[in-house]
């Protein structure tokens, strides 16, 4: 567990202080992630945390035991840190780059080698990479060994300041998998500092809100912050879209799915009326178990039933993992307001707009 | 040792190195007088050619290559090769070879810098004078040169400097200037005039280095002085 | 013009000498750069831990640039007498402003983001100059040496005129033959040796740079 006790920073000539009097806890395994506009004092308090700047007052502790009690290097071989610009030597092939702290601790050749292996598997990342240069890589690239690097030592703390903001949006969301996924596996006490509310919201496991002077204003896991913003600032901070926000975090398998006024295929015109008062459309839908063959408007079904009416394809599919958010975007955008779920080619049910309406009021 | 230095102060006391041809204020304005003429043929010579290369772009090989040949060159070298060649052409000792030598000298650092300063100035710079409708020669002119300017100058300060530091060695072919204490020092064995000698070389190069350093500072524009270096701060 | 008063003849007479010149005139350089780089190794470092000393160095290794060769040496005379020594002092302290300045520099060059995630990661400080900072600062460090080596070489030949030797010697052996095609042949031969010799050292020096920065190699591929 680290904790920050009471912890302040000025700088000398600074005017008023960059961090004051800020306590928290961070659990083991756990990822937190502080967040707040330019200036907060989010990357201060970071790197508070290995040293890299020094407290003018107050205590951090990992595990109990006060950081300033071994030397700075020592401490810092012991967490992992990332940030924006990678800052990878130039000199060192890749391989080279990820070995760093192994090195520095004395491991033995053999043991560096596994680990690289081993590293390059986790990050994603070719072997052959390891024996290039960290010019000839990718900004992408360049991130995945940064993390490497930064668990190549296998610490139990990782640093990370604004570690995605460098690289391109898609480039980020992968990255954001990934890290999660990694921490799957290793799970890390982690603690990330972005300005990005929608990467804390989706990383974080308890988010930190800090605003000027690194004063805390609100520390919860996301869905709390989200239904519930301490303050002005919070909510502010939060943006406009918060309901939206909070759906990013629900999965569509976490609330019932509806049949819809589904017919089936050889079904008459007075079965498909009724299947569309049943749910208040003015359109159905055709198919078969889970087979769902597409959609029609109320007024293409005529005395023949629906045998031999044109259907429209569901564009959008999406799947049980699919976000809540996805789900609202698929609702309002298509004709039949509604988004369709399958698992593979399986037709699990559709969504409706109050359906999710419900969730987000619970 | 004191004893020594107390022999310099009294060469320094002597009026008879006052005055006349031998005196030290001829001596320095010879000194003065050939630097400056140097420096401004030279100037001449190698700015206009290179500020129209460097606009062009043409003849960068050129550039490179005689950066690496200057440097190469003994200073030495080129005084004494100078006198062959001005006896050849009838001109004699003296004051000529001494001339050609730091022509030869002073020529390729402001012609390299003021090729690289005007070839090296940002394109956008360029696009953007260009967008304004400055024709090529506006441009060169109002917005090249100018931009180059800090490297010219500097150029022509360390010219200058290296000129006043070669003039010394033309007592060698025969010339008067500063020099002329040191050399013949050596050749009658009369230390104290050597020493004496290098303290006034040693002089006038310092002050020119200053003088031009200061006119460097208020010809280059407030805007291109170029600033400090930054530090790196990490708490290790 | 000259080429008339060229003599062949005298030149392979004298090939035993010139060598024998020659590799004179380079032990002085090598000597007078090897100890410069020491020195000035030295002070870089010191700037580098103490930023306000960065001007008075730089403005006393400026004052010994600025003074001509000769004055120096002259000046060095009395105190150390016609010697190599002098030749030394005189030849060490011309290259101590280039040597700083690109050392303090090179260093000084090194990207941010690379120091702070060295530090970051548990180096200390030396380890941080040695493995990081120094390596990566070769380059310019290099260059620097390049131009006091090639400089130096150039003022080896004024040291003929305090009783050193090197391809001065030819210099001035020519100047007293002045009117004799042995004469021009020697100081001929005196100042392009001196270039060749400089222009070799030069290139040996940039494959040395190329030899230790493989990395520098890996991105003009890219």
């Amino acid at each position: 567990m680290i904790e920050l006790i009471d912890v302040s920073k000025s700088f000398p000539g600074g005017g008023s202080p960059a961090v004051e009097n800020l306590s928290l806890e961070i659990k083991d395994g756990e990822i937190v992630v502080l967040v707040g506009p330019s200036g907060c004092g989010k990357t201060t308090t970071l790197k508070m945390i290995n040293r890299l700047i020094e407290p003018t007052s107050g205590t951090i502790t990992i595990s109990g035991e006060p950081v300033d009690t071994v030397p700075a290097h020592q401490l810092r071989r012991r967490i992992g840190y990332v940030i924006q610009q990678v800052g990878l030597f130039p000199h060192k092939t890749v391989g080279e780059n990820i070995a760093t702290v192994p090195e520095l601790l004395g491991w033995s050749d053999g043991d560096i080698e596994a680990r690289l292996n081993q590293l390059a598997d986790a990050v994603q990342l070719e072997p052959e990479f390891l024996d290039r240069y960290p010019s000839e890589l990718s900004g992408g690239q360049q991130q995945r060994v940064g993390v490497a690097r930064a668990l190549a030592a296998d610490p139990p703390i990782l640093l990370m300041d604004e570690p995605f903001a460098a690289v391109d949006p898609i480039v980020r969301a992968h990255l954001q998998d990934e890290l999660l996924a990694l921490q799957d596996r290793v799970h890390k006490t982690m603690v990330i500092v972005t300005h990005d509310i929608e990467e804390a919201i989706k990383l974080g496991d308890r988010i930190a809100i800090l605003s000027d002077g690194g004063q805390l204003e609100q520390y919860a896991p996301p869905n709390e912050i989200l239904r519930e913003p301490a303050n002005l600032f919070v909510a502010n901070f939060l943006g406009t879209d918060r309901g939206i926000k909070r759906l990013s975090l629900i999965p569509v398998s976490a609330i019932e799915l509806d049949r819809g006024p589904v017919v089936a295929r050889g079904a008459s015109e007075a079965e498909t009326l009724e299947a569309m008062a049943a749910y208040g459309t003015d359109w159905f839908a055709v198919g078969q178990g889970t087979e769902l063959d597409g959609w029609a408007p109320a007024a293409d079904v005529g005395p023949d039933g629906v045998h031999e009416v044109r259907l429209e394809p569901f564009r959008t599919r999406l799947t049980p993992d699919s976000t809540l958010k996805d789900a609202l975007d698929a609702v309002v955008s298509s004709h039949t307001s509604v988004a369709a779920i399958f698992n593979g080619d399986e037709f699990l049910g559709m969504v409706t707009a109050d359906a999710i309406r419900d969730e987000i009021l619970r | 040792m004191i004893e020594f230095l107390g022999e310099v102060v009294a060469w320094f006391l002597d009026p008879a190195h006052w005055t006349g041809a031998n005196g030290i204020p001829n001596r320095v304005w010879e000194h003065v007088q050939i630097t400056v003429a140097a420096t401004s043929v030279a100037a001449l010579l190698a700015i206009l050619p290179a500020i129209v290369l460097g606009h062009r772009k043409q003849g960068g090989t050129l550039v490179v290559g005689a950066v690496n040949l200057f440097r190469a060159v003994p200073s030495f070298g080129i005084v004494v090769l100078a006198l062959p060649i001005t006896i050849g052409l009838g001109l004699g000792i003296g004051f000529w070879p001494t001339f050609l030598a730091l022509l030869f000298l002073a020529i390729p650092p402001m012609f390299i810098n003021s090729y690289t300063g005007v070839a090296g100035v940002d394109p956008d710079l360029i696009e953007a004078a260009r967008g304004v409708g400055m024709t090529d020669a506006q441009c060169l002119l109002g917005v090249e040169v100018p931009a180059a300017s800090p490297i010219i100058i500097a150029a022509v300060r360390v010219a200058a400097v290296q000129v006043v530091a070669t003039a010394t060695l033309g007592a060698i072919v025969g010339w008067g200037g500063l020099g002329r204490y040191i050399i013949d020092g050596f050749a009658i064995q009369d230390d104290v005039m050597v020493f004496a000698g290098a303290l006034l070389v040693a002089g006038l190069a310092l002050v020119t280095e200053g003088l031009m350093s200061a006119v460097e500072r208020w010809l280059v524009p407030k805007g291109l002085q170029t600033a400090g270096n930054e530090v790196a701060r990490i708490a290790v | 013009m000259i080429l008339a008063f060229f003599s062949w003849e005298w030149v392979f007479d004298h090939l035993d000498d010139i060598w024998d010149r020659t590799m004179e005139h380079l032990l002085l350089t090598v000597i007078a750069v090897f100890f410069g780089f020491l020195i000035s190794f030295g002070l870089s470092i010191t700037v580098l831990r103490n930023r306000r000393l960065f001007a008075p160095i730089t403005a006393f290794t400026g004052v010994l640039y600025t003074i001509p060769s000769l004055a120096l040496f002259a000046l060095l005379v009395p105190i150390t007498g016609l010697s190599v020594l002098t030749a030394e002092i005189g030849l060490i302290s011309y290259t101590l402003l280039i040597l700083v300045r690109n050392t303090v520099a090179g260093i000084d060059g090194v990207p941010m983001p690379v120091l702070e995630a060295a530090a970051g990661m548990g180096y200390t400080r030396r380890q941080l100059l040695w493995r990081v900072q120094l390596p990566l600062a070769l380059p310019v460090i290099i260059a620097g040496v390049r131009i006091a080596a090639v400089t130096t070489i150039g003022l080896v030949t004024v040291t003929a005129l305090i009783g050193q030797g090197g391809l001065g010697f030819f210099i001035l052996r020519g100047l007293s033959l002045l009117f004799s095609p042995v004469g021009t042949t020697q100081i001929v031969v005196g100042v392009v040796l001196s270039v060749v010799l400089a222009l070799v050292v030069d290139l040996a020096l940039v494959g040395t740079q190329r030899a230790l920065t493989p990395w520098a190699k890996a991105k003009e591929a890219v």
